[in-house]
């Protein structure tokens, strides 16, 4: 496992154990991790955390990595993905909100109206995963965790749609997000700014 | 049936044809009060529109713009050209208000030509801010620039209304609600009168009576030298209502007159959008005014004095779950109005919590580690910031929408948030004591008390009860030698209405007879 997908991953976590940093990076990751704490650039503890040192290596890793790709199939990447984040995050809202009070899942047509919106947006997700993972092989695994939780949701494990702390479709997508945005040569703050915070 | 109604107090089609704005105008304008003219594309035309745009579109495009001339003839204006151009506002105006749907579009039929007359008629600074306003709003809802010709304008906007109604949104709103898939929206087209065009204009919503506490005094906000959508933007300072009667005292009058007069024609609090162009009031929309459950015991009670309503209608404007809400601890409107109001934003996670201020996610941590009680407050959130929001009580983010990823995880993890507070808010409000309020949207100073009313002590809840004890086909008392409802369900209640039942004892009366009232009738 390379170190930048591991920094990146404890990074995009703030906090992780090993168990779940392997699940979420779908290899043993055990020999990158002691390598990494040996060298400075992860802290040790009930969690594993990116330190000072690893977060300036983290970004030149990733300034690397985007060196040889094609800036302008990444922008458009990001700028796609920026549509299909909107009617993502109406639907999550509309799944946890219904008139403005918090939805209590009773009403079984309202729930499937919303989680067949899911598909849909499933489907306009994946070949923009696809294109910025040309570019960057390493965003495939995206592709994979979203159809992973996609997979528990429409087996009826509803929690798979926006439960933090577990690789549900939100966590996963909202991390695919900041990708994205720094694929694209963006912040988090210019995109706060233009409406889209995602 | 005729694909374009005049508003002008003659339209007697219901609210399934006119939408519930179109409605609301043409009643205003029946009973006198002073409405800028406008027309109604039928929701039967909306309706068709969703299987043959194009058609439908061609086939109506005539009335519309015999709509037009009439809307010109009323204003002496003209439709897209100078000296004295007519501007319109087009709105969406389904039978049932709901979220998705395209709301308004103000200032709509300026170009190059009418932008230099209205700056002949005007000032240059109202007619460079009234064409800002225009492109702004018709990019943000067509989603392209508008285009010259004033009529491929307004043709654009209606069928953006139009496709509203298709909005994954409105369909899923409708799904839930049940409510008839097949139908479509009216459109409203309003000649515009300007709020931003001197000092003596300006725009605002006022609201019969306080909507928030149940006061019998108006309530409201404007903005002076303003348009309607500043009130809601959050984006300019309004002033409250009281500061237009300091400022124009014969207007702030003729406003709380119509107030007046339209809640006796509604029998029903209402809030009203208006607008002052130089110093002359005109009335945009109303309707029923959405109040908090303290509002809506209290108002229907002042109805009820004030003989607008009778016993029987005074408890159906009172629901068992507003009830319910105020038997619950909740954050008075009087204790929430009384302290300092720090931040405002969307609400994005119902709830309301106290505690300390942090804006750094390590240093949240470290004050939960130490048992304080924290509110999470930050410009936006970042993934990694799940760990800081997972010991914060409350999350405060200056930028970001109710969609967005704090708002989301927020909901998710039950906390009280409050987003989009406007840059600058992090920094002010770290270290403070604070109050998330997550229903209503507001940071407040200090760590506020909760509290609940009861059915036994709270006036307005015995009132409702007497009331309830002469109307109700069940008279519920606590305590007497009558069969017992234990504990207080629907299905209690029906059998014991079907027992034959007249008098029950009860832990909840009030909520017993108001249910047996909904499921007598």
């Amino acid at each position: 496992m390379s170190e930048l997908a591991v920094l990146q991953a404890v990074r995009l976590k703030g906090r992780v154990g090993r168990d779940d940093l392997a699940a979420t990076l779908g290899e043993d990751v055990a020999a990158t991790v002691d390598q990494l704490i040996a060298s400075g650039l992860l802290l040790d503890g009930k969690a594993l955390r990116v330190s000072t040192e690893g977060r300036a290596r983290l970004e030149e890793l990733l300034t690397a990595e985007r060196r040889h790709a094609d800036q302008a199939v990444l922008s458009a990447a990001h700028r796609d993905f920026r549509s299909v984040n909107t009617e993502f995050k109406a639907l999550v809202t509309d799944w946890q909100l219904k008139d403005g009070r918090p939805n209590t899942n009773e009403d079984a047509d309202y729930d499937a109206a919303v989680l067949t919106r899911l598909d849909g947006v499933h489907q306009a997700v994946t070949p923009i995963i696809a294109n910025a993972a040309a570019q960057l092989p390493r965003l495939d695994r995206y592709g994979a965790k979203l159809q992973a939780a996609l997979d528990k949701v429409a087996a009826g494990d509803t929690a798979w749609l926006s439960r933090p702390l577990i690789d549900s479709y939100h966590t996963v997508w909202f991390e695919l997000h900041e990708e994205l945005i720094q694929a694209a040569g963006l912040t988090r703050e210019s995109e706060a700014k233009s409406g889209d915070a995602h | 049936m005729t694909p374009v109604l005049p508003l002008d107090g003659d339209a007697t089609s219901p609210p399934g044809v006119l939408g519930h704005k179109g409605h609301g105008i043409d009643m205003m304008r029946r009973n006198g009060l002073p409405v800028p003219p406008a027309f109604c594309i039928t929701a039967e035309v909306g309706a068709r529109y969703r299987t043959e745009p194009a058609a439908t579109m061609d086939a109506i495009w005539h009335d519309v713009l015999a709509g037009v001339g009439r809307l010109e003839a009323a204003t002496s204006r003209s439709f897209g050209r100078g000296p004295h151009p007519l501007l319109v506002s087009v709105r969406s105006g389904a039978a049932v208000s709901m979220p998705g749907m395209m709301d308004t579009l103000l200032d709509l039929g300026v170009n190059d030509a009418v932008e230099d007359a209205l700056a002949a008629e005007g000032t240059a600074t109202f007619a460079r801010d009234t064409r800002r306003r225009f492109d702004d709003s018709y990019r943000r809802i067509v989603g392209s620039p508008p285009p010259d010709d004033p009529y491929l304008q307004l043709r654009a906007a209606v069928e953006a209304v139009f496709a509203s109604w298709d909005s994954p949104r409105a369909v899923a709103y409708r799904a839930h609600h049940g409510l008839d898939d097949r139908g479509g929206t009216a459109a409203v087209v309003q000649a515009m009168v300007f709020g931003n065009i001197n000092t003596d204009s300006g725009a605002g919503v006022v609201f019969s009576r306080n909507p928030m506490t149940g006061a019998a005094d108006e309530f409201g906000e404007w903005v002076p030298g303003g348009q309607g959508d500043d009130v809601v933007s959050g984006t300019v300072d309004v002033e409250p209502i009281a500061a237009l009667r300091d400022r124009q005292p014969a207007v702030y009058d003729q406003l709380i007159g119509a107030a007046r007069a339209l809640e006796r024609l509604t029998s029903d609090v209402q809030e009203i959008e208006f607008t002052i162009q130089d110093g002359t009031l005109w009335l945009l929309q109303t309707r029923p005014a959405k109040r908090s459950a303290q509002a809506a015991v209290r108002l229907a009670l002042q109805l009820l004095g004030d003989g607008l309503i009778d016993e029987a209608e005074t408890l159906r404007r009172v629901t068992p779950a507003h009830v319910e809400a105020l038997l619950q601890p909740s954050l008075q409107p009087e204790t929430r109005l009384a302290a300092e109001l720090l931040a405002t934003g969307l609400a994005a996670g119902p709830g309301i919590a106290s505690g300390r201020a942090y804006t750094e996610v390590d240093e949240a941590i470290d004050a939960a580690d130490r048992g304080e009680d924290v509110i999470l407050v930050r410009n936006h959130t970042s993934p990694d910031d799940i760990h800081g929001m997972l010991v914060a009580r409350g999350i405060v983010t200056e930028t970001g929408g109710a969609t967005s990823h704090a708002a989301v995880v927020s909901r998710e993890l039950g906390r009280a948030a409050v987003v989009g507070c406007g840059r600058g808010v992090a920094e002010s409000l770290a270290g403070k004591l604070v109050t998330v309020d997550g229903y209503d949207g507001e940071v407040r100073d200090g760590s506020l008390r909760l509290s609940a009313w009861s059915e036994d002590s709270t006036p307005e809840l015995r009132e409702l009860a007497d009331i309830a004890r002469r109307v109700s086909p069940l008279r519920a008392h606590t305590g007497g030698d009558y069969p017992r409802l234990d504990p207080h369900s629907d299905t209690e209640v029906r059998s014991a209405l079907a027992s034959g039942h007249s008098d029950v004892v009860s832990a909840s009366p009030l909520l017993a007879m108001l249910a047996a009232m909904r499921l007598d009738s």
